[in-house]
């Protein structure tokens, strides 16, 4: 049998026949990594996830024509929708202002694609339904202003500025009132198609653009729009961006100190338990000494064992450790979380390290002592 | 015995306590963030600004419709001395921030030309004497806390001494009128003009860059409507909407007795909004949406986040305990072995060890207690920049997690201690 052998024969049978003590180690060892690959997992993925929370909050950044007479039309803004990553990007909706009349009063009236709408602005409350085409949504205080109420039909008549042609006239239908708390109450919003039927083809006023991406991106993405020309100059929302990132550095911190503490602390815990297992068996060390075991030989052994233990715990740590990250991810923010592949071998190492350091200590003490005495039982 | 066992064994004691003290100090830590967390993040998302607007009943939106010059002067206007009234209502003590507003159209000159432009007349950093006897600073400062100011600083009404009114100019009448802050520039209506020190110069992303921000009086007095206001922007810390502040929202009237008290007492923006309506004559309070909505997503979400945080690190250190516990216990099976070999009875023995594990227990959930406290106010201070709040039902909580772990733990050990025979210990097997 060469000497490999043995040594590997000693660490396992060492490891089964003391099962019920081995288990006990094994599993504070794997408890332990699970909590570090779970929480450092979480830390990572807060950002993404919270970010998505926060685009609840609408637009972060809006396009508008840089007033240098080129067209600022869809095309533009699909144009400078494509300088942005698609990953982050989540919506943009043009939106096109012109005054139209109904009973004879003045309404502002917003020709915009009513489904991004919805999606960059996410926080419209809709008593009804989103309009389809020939569908119109009322903000509440137009609403209450021309007493329309949802289902009921209304005319609207659109002129030139110049008063030169006829006006043209369309019928629309009330599918919903918005209610928002902000100034788009004032506002009557119709597809895009509705308003050209009537108004003709015109330039947009605005798109809103809602994009996860913390502040840096957002600035570099539009610097990037600006510059390349195409009529359309990008700002962000600044009350959202500058709020956003506040909230969020905060809650990542948040995270990463209580990541911090619960590690430090289920660190020690493990060193406590493997400490006691070792201590217990000075008992196995005297024997052994006084056999004529070398102070190498014995530290080698518990070494192994200890490793291997911090080995096994440490994979079904990270494994455990990923499930409960994807459980937290699924049930809180209702999406898978992101594998971080680097986190399994830095999870060993750590485990393999921290139960390597907590055997070393009770080790040393243990051969420093005259074997006699141990069995002696002193 | 006892005694004897604490004196005689202190290390092994330390040891078991020591686990107990980590373990329950991580459980208190955790569970004080959690209770707290919520209203500290609550305190954070203030960053995005008032979350309820006040106007008046019949808001005459003519001005931002018709764009008549002037504004309307028709139009319905709420009363400047009524807004200490809004720190008087139940959730008072809710309502972080608040600032009247009055608007105007003005022509503003320069040297360097003129403009027209939307004179906008609110409170920066107000001292505010409540009916109540409190007083309080409250203003726009607070409640745009997103506005960058390129130049110059925040106009403070309190520390002002200049002769001029001050103001402070939007990013985008200061570019194109080239104002700089220090500058003295002369705004007009139709009833009168007033000279004013420019304080500061903002940029906000918004359509407040084409805006002059002065003071309340100023443009009340520029635009003859003394002691009137046309909206009030209120910051409050809200509870996230359920069914019941929905269905309140629509229609208090709707609600059973109970179910209105529940709805009347409970922070739902709904409900500080109809508190509000009561002591502001003729005004409508309506949540932002924006805002409302989304604060209510996020606390959902990190709260649910630290819960399962929390859950997370309770396994880990009750594990951590229970594991220690039965390792030292199961290390004294030669005094055990003696003590039944000079008959005593498995009760007995039961009792002795678990009493010392016991009073080591606690001695050490009550170090970890306080520890605990400590790991959560340094979390509370280096996040938040706040200290974390003392929750007394963290106590009982802590309190049976440890009884029920440090049992849970000494149980395995005791049952295998008694299934000792006295003989084989004592023989050294």
């Amino acid at each position: 049998m060469t000497k490999q052998k043995m040594f590997l024969r000693m660490i396992t049978a060492s490891l089964i026949r003391r099962r019920s003590r081995m288990i006990v180690a094994l599993l504070a060892i794997s408890v332990g990594a699970a909590i570090l690959s779970g929480l450092v997992t979480i830390y990572y993925d807060v950002p993404r996830q919270m970010g998505a929370q926060f685009r609840n909050y609408g637009a972060n950044m809006i396009l508008v024509s840089s007033g240098d007479g080129k067209d600022f039309d869809v095309t533009a803004m699909n144009e400078a929708v494509s300088h942005i990553s698609p990953e982050s990007f989540l919506g943009a909706t043009p939106y096109r202002y012109e005054t139209v009349r109904i009973h004879d009063q003045p309404v502002v009236t917003a020709g915009t694609d009513i489904k991004s709408a919805g999606i960059t602005s996410p926080y419209w409350h809709i008593e009804g339904a989103w309009p389809a085409e020939g569908e119109a949504l009322v903000g509440k205080t137009e609403a209450e202003h021309l007493g329309l109420k949802t289902g009921s039909s209304f005319t609207m008549s659109y002129a030139d500025e110049s008063n030169e042609k006829e006006p043209v006239e369309r019928d629309m239908v009330v599918s919903g009132i918005l209610e928002t708390g902000g100034s788009e109450e004032d506002y009557i919003y119709i597809e895009m198609s509705d308003l050209e039927s009537i108004a003709g083809s015109g330039d947009l006023d605005v798109a809103e653009l809602s994009i996860s991406a913390s502040q840096e991106e957002l600035t570099a993405a539009a610097d990037s729009i600006t510059s390349a020309d195409n009529g359309v100059s990008a700002r962000l929302v600044k009350r959202v961006t500058q709020s956003e990132s506040t909230v969020l550095t905060k809650l990542q911190a948040l995270v990463f100190i209580v990541t911090a503490v619960v590690l430090v602390l289920t660190m020690i815990c493990v060193a406590t338990t493997m400490t006691a297992v070792v201590t217990e068996r000075r008992k196995e060390i005297g024997l052994r000494k006084s056999l004529g075991a070398s102070d190498r030989s014995i530290i080698v052994e518990f070494m192994g064992e200890g490793l291997l233990l911090g080995c096994i715990g440490g994979l079904a740590g990270a494994l455990l450790g990923f499930v409960f990250a994807e459980f937290v991810s699924v049930n809180v923010f209702s999406s898978s979380i992101r594998f971080q592949p680097l986190l399994l071998p830095v999870t060993m190492i750590v485990s393999v390290a921290v139960t390597g350091l907590a055997c070393l200590m009770p080790v040393r003490s243990a051969i420093d002592i005259d074997p006699a005495l141990v069995l002696k039982g002193e | 015995m006892i005694k004897g066992a604490f004196t005689r064994q202190w290390k092994k004691m330390i040891m078991i306590a020591l686990t107990v003290a980590l373990g329950t100090s991580l459980a208190t830590a955790m569970l004080n963030v959690m209770m707290d967390v919520s209203d500290k993040v609550n305190q954070e998302l203030k960053t995005y600004g008032a979350n309820i607007t006040v106007v008046p009943k019949s808001a005459s939106v003519m001005d931002s419709l018709y764009e008549i010059e002037n504004g309307a002067d028709d139009g319905a206007y709420l009363k400047e001395s009524e807004l200490g009234n809004i720190k008087t209502i139940f959730w008072a003590f809710n309502i972080v921030d608040f600032a009247p507003f009055i608007d105007t159209k003005a022509t503003v000159s320069a040297d360097s030309g003129e403009k027209e432009i939307t004179l906008v007349g609110t409170w920066f950093d107000h001292h505010l004497e409540l009916p109540t006897g409190e007083t309080l600073n409250t203003g726009v400062r607070s409640l745009r806390t997103w506005w960058d100011i390129s130049e110059g600083d925040w106009l403070s009404e309190q520390t002002y001494t200049g002769t001029e009114k001050p103001c402070m100019v939007g990013e985008g009448i200061a570019k194109t009128l080239s104002v700089k802050s220090g500058d003295i520039i002369t705004v007009s209506t139709t009833h009168g003009s007033e000279r004013l020190y420019v304080a500061g110069i903002f940029s906000s992303g918004d359509t407040a860059d084409d805006e002059i921000y002065a003071s309340l009086d100023t443009v009340q007095a520029l635009s003859d409507k003394d002691g009137l206001l046309s909206s009030i922007e209120v910051s409050a810390l809200t509870t996230p909407d359920n069914e019941l502040a929905i269905k309140a929202a629509k229609d208090p009237g709707s609600l059973t007795i109970a179910q209105y008290e529940t709805w009347y007492c409970t922070a739902y923006v709904s409900s500080i909004c109809y508190q509000i309506q009561e002591v502001i004559t003729d005004s409508v309070a309506s949540p932002v949406r924006q805002v409302a909505d989304s604060e209510g997503a996020i606390l959902e979400k990190t709260h649910l986040l630290m819960v399962l945080i929390t859950i997370l690190s309770l396994v880990g250190s009750a594990l951590g305990i229970t594991n220690l516990v039965t390792a030292s216990v199961m290390e004294r099976s030669s005094e055990i072995g003696l003590l039944k070999a000079i008959g005593a009875k498995n009760g007995a023995v039961s009792a002795l060890v678990l009493t010392e594990v016991m009073i080591t227990g606690i001695v050490g959930a009550v170090i970890g207690y306080f520890a605990g406290f400590g790991f959560a106010q340094i979390i509370g201070q280096t996040v938040f920049g706040s200290s974390i709040e003392m929750k007394l039902f963290v106590i009982p909580i802590v309190a049976v997690l440890v009884i029920a772990v440090v049992l849970a733990g000494s149980l395995p050990a005791i049952r295998m201690l008694l299934r000792l025979r006295p003989a084989e210990v004592l023989h050294g097997r």
